[in-house]
């Protein structure tokens, strides 16, 4: 059972009504999915354009795969290998090719695209006035340091409240590995922030 | 005292521990370990307030996405699925798929058809004779638990926590009730009417529409049939209106509907009934009124082969131009 804004759904029943053509049905799945898929990808890519194409690229693979799904793991975890993988893509190809910064050199100084985007949980979120910008903007440095795989085991970590051992299963290693590669995470975030906190 | 080793754990060994202990990921043992090194160290304990102000500050950069990108991803999608269901699907060859298509009831599945709807009814009998009745009072929890059966949707009416640490929540559930009758019953009447448009099963306003389809004569069940061809989101279900609507495709509600389906439906099976209905009897006393939809397909320079062919010879045998003036 998933829940939605109050109302609990049968997704069994919602897979195989998509399964079978129903597309009322695979709308309502992607209903369930999509704020959390976007956030992620969001959060991860740190652009509105990117998180744009790894949604419809998601959505679209569930939608052309979904009758191979056979119910072996849950539709999340089946649903997040796909989003995290496209993720992880582009994480990588920017790495190599540098991609274009957030941070863009103008006639009034440098300017953060990012900064036009809502930020932090909710507005007048006291967590996100406790800290300076530049305690903010140090995070976002070392988030953009962290490798590929180490990023997205923090994200899913620490913003999407995920389990390893689920976040394991989603990036196809062990909970083990998971739990490796976010204490590698942390203690980069710790030591760079050192200076700050 | 950093550095100084306690009865089983390091400062440092401790300190390492503390992300994974935040997070809650350490085992029973790991905590048990860490908590007791942190009873008799101050030192710690200070380093470790300071993981959880590095854990806060790290939320203060999360990102809630725009709801205006969100609407436009949803826009997106719905519009690149619809592309795809546009396009002609590859077959599936191959015996076994034909199988599997037959057991689906897809249309590919040919000739195999009859015999995976037989399969599928040994295989309903066989279940149904030899396999045990499961209990609903199992172990499962959750709904079972409470005795009452898992409802295909409920809603969460209110949520209140209870003094003695219990949670009670009320939910509104869609209960089923068996309606029977004739046809023309209006009470199952207009049961059907308002099935034929629920948006939540498309499967359910196709065996709708296919019992109306009988009763195309009552201008009830033809303004439904009508309503369905215009607006239903699925395919499925407009070819089946159009099916009800055929012995009535001289009247001018009807018509203009096809006329609108010729004009801008994505279905290329529902544009060529459409023109065929409209064009049928073209040669004797076909309405004037066609002969502009026609010449507007043929002037946005009509894709579909069939179509355009037919349009052509109507509007030839009508002496009518391919063009309007």
């Amino acid at each position: 059972m998933a829940l939605k804004s109050g109302v609990l759904i049968d997704e069994t029943a919602l897979i195989r009504a998509a399964q079978n053509g129903d597309d009322a049905a695979f709308e309502q799945l992607v209903r369930v999915y999509d704020q959390s898929v976007l956030r992620l990808a969001m959060n991860l890519l740190r652009s509105p354009e990117d998180a744009h194409d790894v949604y419809q690229e998601a959505f679209l693979r569930v939608f052309r795969n979904l009758h191979t799904f056979r119910f072996d793991c849950s539709f999340h975890t089946w649903l997040y290998r796909i989003v995290t993988n496209l993720c992880l893509d582009h994480m990588r190809k920017r790495k190599v090719r540098k991609e274009e910064p957030t941070v863009l050199a103008t006639a009034d100084g440098p300017l953060d695209r990012m900064d036009a985007v809502q930020e932090g949980r909710v507005d007048g979120d006291p967590q996100r006035h406790l800290f300076s910008g530049q305690v903010r903007k140090r995070i976002k440095e070392v988030l953009g340091e962290l490798t590929p795989r180490e990023r997205m085991v923090f994200e899913l970590r620490h913003y999407q409240g995920l389990r390893l051992r689920r976040i394991g299963e989603i990036l196809g290693t062990t909970e083990e590995a998971a739990k490796n590669c976010l204490f590698r995470a942390t203690q980069k975030m710790r030591i760079a922030l050192g200076d700050f906190i | 005292m950093s550095g100084k080793r306690h009865e089983a754990m390091s400062c440092e060994a401790a300190r390492g521990q503390f992300a994974m202990l935040l997070y809650g990921e350490l085992s029973f043992d790991e905590e048990e370990r860490v908590e007791s090194h942190l009873d008799g160290c101050a030192e710690c304990r200070a380093a470790l307030d300071r993981e959880r102000t590095i854990q806060a500050a790290f939320d203060s950069v999360e990102i809630d996405p725009a709801p205006s990108l969100l609407r436009e991803c949803r826009e997106d999608l719905r519009a690149r699925l619809m592309e795809q269901e546009t396009r002609p699907r590859r077959a599936r060859t191959g015996w076994w798929a034909q199988f599997t298509d037959a057991l689906m009831l897809r249309p590919a599945a040919g000739w195999l058809r009859p015999a995976g709807a037989l399969t599928l009814l040994a295989v309903g009998f066989i279940s149904a004779r030899f396999v045990p009745v499961l209990s609903s009072t199992g172990a499962r929890g959750g709904y079972q638990s409470m005795g009452f059966a898992e409802p295909a949707a409920s809603r969460v009416r209110y949520v209140e926590p209870a003094s003695n640490g219990r949670i009670q929540i009320v939910l509104d559930e869609t209960r089923q009730r068996v309606f029977s009758g004739p046809l023309d019953d209006p009470q199952i009447r207009a049961l059907l009417l308002a099935a034929a448009k629920d948006p939540s099963d498309p499967g359910l306003r196709v065996e709708t529409l296919d019992i109306l389809n009988t009763r195309a004569q009552s201008a009830d069940v033809r303004d439904a049939l009508v309503f369905a061809l215009r607006h239903d989101q699925n395919a499925g279900v407009r070819l089946k209106a159009i099916e009800g609507l055929k012995p009535f495709a001289r009247e001018p509600q009807v018509r203009s509907a096809l006329a609108q389906v010729l004009l801008s439906d994505s279905n290329p099976g529902l544009r060529t009934q459409a023109i065929d209905l409209l064009t049928q009897g073209a040669n004797e006393n076909v309405d004037r009124q066609i002969i502009g939809t026609l010449q507007e397909l043929m002037q946005r320079g009509e894709q579909q082969g069939y179509v355009r062919e037919r349009c052509r010879r109507v509007l030839e045998s009508l002496n009518a131009s391919a063009e309007t003036y």
